[in-house]
């Protein structure tokens, strides 16, 4: 015991000496008897310092910068990054345009991420999220709005405005991230792969598999449930679903690709992020499907 | 910095430069604690500029207590954190996956930073969340044990031994890659 708190003494003043430019060795050489056990701990340490010296993104911390300062003007009382009361405004427009329709819906429903209506759009697609009621139509619904967020990047790159490429890059980031989550916490009630057991040839191929055999696995698959069995959902979805995806997953990083070329220097690192996002949101959202 | 009490006492009495040069002494520590903690960039952006806005609004309350500056300030990243991690618990959380991995066409522009901030998240995740804590306050944070032991509430020895138990653990995970 005490000569673990010894060691933890001795551990603790070579980190410190080390953060203060001091080298392992250096360290080492002040603790001759316990080389053999710092020597590797040191070492680890070293590791972890160097590994923990993120940067922060240049554009993050200038913007960051240029909202702290517009903050302190009001002693902290604006929110940098989310104005909820205008979401909540938003969100009410967007209940109303949805119950009477009309062409301010569909302007909205068009609008880019630096127009008047475009939280309205954004109100309005959370609506339609939340009154999507089955799991695969909320999965495709969120790879649509994802493909619809590349757009936005993109009209926004184009436009030089690298605030709202960032912005909306992060919106895209969020919608793949759902999207990873309904699959791989199985929010879809998909047949898992020992269902893809052939159907007898004497019974009709319904592409149905019904849900009882979801949870019991293929000892469900007996002839005649297949015919009989409630609540059913169509293998084929699932299907489409991983060509709706990988038609995104091939499409999306590939526009975003091709505009790199076109839009000014200064958009460009923003612009190779939202690459990054795209490519890595639907690699994990194709790999949980898997 | 050796005028931070002088500092600090002028950014209570509304001095904008005076905070400024707080916010500027800090940022970075404040936002590498927050990112290793939570292993997510772009959250961990986010969270970063909320800290500094707590602390515009709450400055009035601050008092020296024999601790610097930089423990206050800790503190409300610490709770922030917290506030994160039990709100998120049920979820997984990819390590700075979206902004890391950002250059997948571009592997020159950071694959160096890529590969040691991936490897120590993922492996500091597999460490007891006390910790997790008092790693990322030390290394990211850049704290003194004192420091860290005021922040989460426990003593100096006690953060001492957390420390080592988390370098040794830290050593077992990581010991194909340092080791090499």
């Amino acid at each position: 015991m005490k000569n673990n708190r010894e060691l933890e003494n001795i551990l603790d003043d070579c980190l410190q000496r080390l953060a203060e430019g001091e080298s392992v060795e250096q360290c080492l050489k002040r603790y001759p008897e316990q080389t053999s056990q710092l020597g590797p701990l040191l070492g680890v340490a070293q590791a972890v310092g160097e590994a923990s010296a993120i940067q922060p993104r240049p554009e993050f911390r200038s913007r960051a910068r240029y909202e702290f300062r517009a903050a302190l003007k009001v002693g902290g009382k604006r929110a940098p990054l989310r104005f909820r009361p205008r979401w909540v405004i938003a969100l009410m427009t967007a209940s109303i345009l949805l119950l009477v329709g009309g062409g301010t819906a569909v302007a909205a429903s068009n609008s880019m991420p630096d127009e008047p209506l475009y939280s309205v759009k954004l109100a309005t697609e959370r609506m339609q999220l939340a009154f999507t009621p089955s799991d695969i139509g909320k999965v495709k619904l969120s790879a649509m709005l994802a493909d619809r967020r590349v757009a936005e990047i993109i009209c926004m790159a184009d436009k030089g405005d690298i605030w709202r490429v960032e912005i909306t890059t992060r919106r895209l980031g969020r919608h793949l991230t759902a999207l990873t989550q309904m699959v791989s916490t199985q929010q879809i009630s998909e047949p898992s792969k020992a269902l893809t057991v052939p159907a007898p040839k004497d019974k009709e191929d319904t592409g149905v598999v019904p849900e009882e055999a979801l949870t019991k696995g293929p000892a469900a698959l007996s002839p005649g449930k297949v015919k009989k069995a409630k609540g059913f959902i169509k293998a084929g979805d699932r299907i489409r679903l991983r060509v709706m995806l990988y038609t995104y997953a091939t499409n999306d990083p590939a526009a975003l690709r091709a505009a790199l070329d076109r839009v000014p220097a200064p958009v460009k690192p923003a612009l190779r992020r939202a690459i990054g996002v795209s490519v890595a949101g639907y690699r994990r959202t194709l790999a949980a499907l898997d | 910095m050796q005028d931070e009490e002088n500092l600090v006492r002028r950014a209570q009495q509304h001095d904008e430069e005076a905070f400024a040069q707080l916010y500027e002494e800090y940022f970075d520590k404040i936002y590498r604690y927050i990112a290793i903690r939570i292993g997510d960039r772009m959250e961990a952006e986010d969270m970063t500029q909320q800290v500094f806005l707590k602390a515009i609004r709450a400055i009035a309350s601050f008092r020296w207590r024999g601790f610097p500056f930089s423990s206050w300030l800790f503190r409300i990243a610490h709770n922030q954190v917290v506030d994160h991690l039990r709100k998120k618990a049920r979820r997984a959380t990819a390590f700075l996956d979206e902004s890391l991995l950002a250059a997948d066409d571009d592997p020159q522009l950071i694959v160096g930073q890529k590969l040691d901030a991936e490897r120590l998240a993922l492996a500091t995740q597999q460490l007891t969340s006390a910790q997790q804590e008092v790693i990322s306050l030390r290394f990211a944070g850049g704290l003194t044990v004192a420091q860290a032991a005021k922040i989460i509430g426990k003593s100096e020895g006690a953060v001492k031994s957390l420390q080592h138990n988390a370098i040794v653990a830290l050593r077992k995970i990581l010991l194909g890659v340092i080791d090499r």
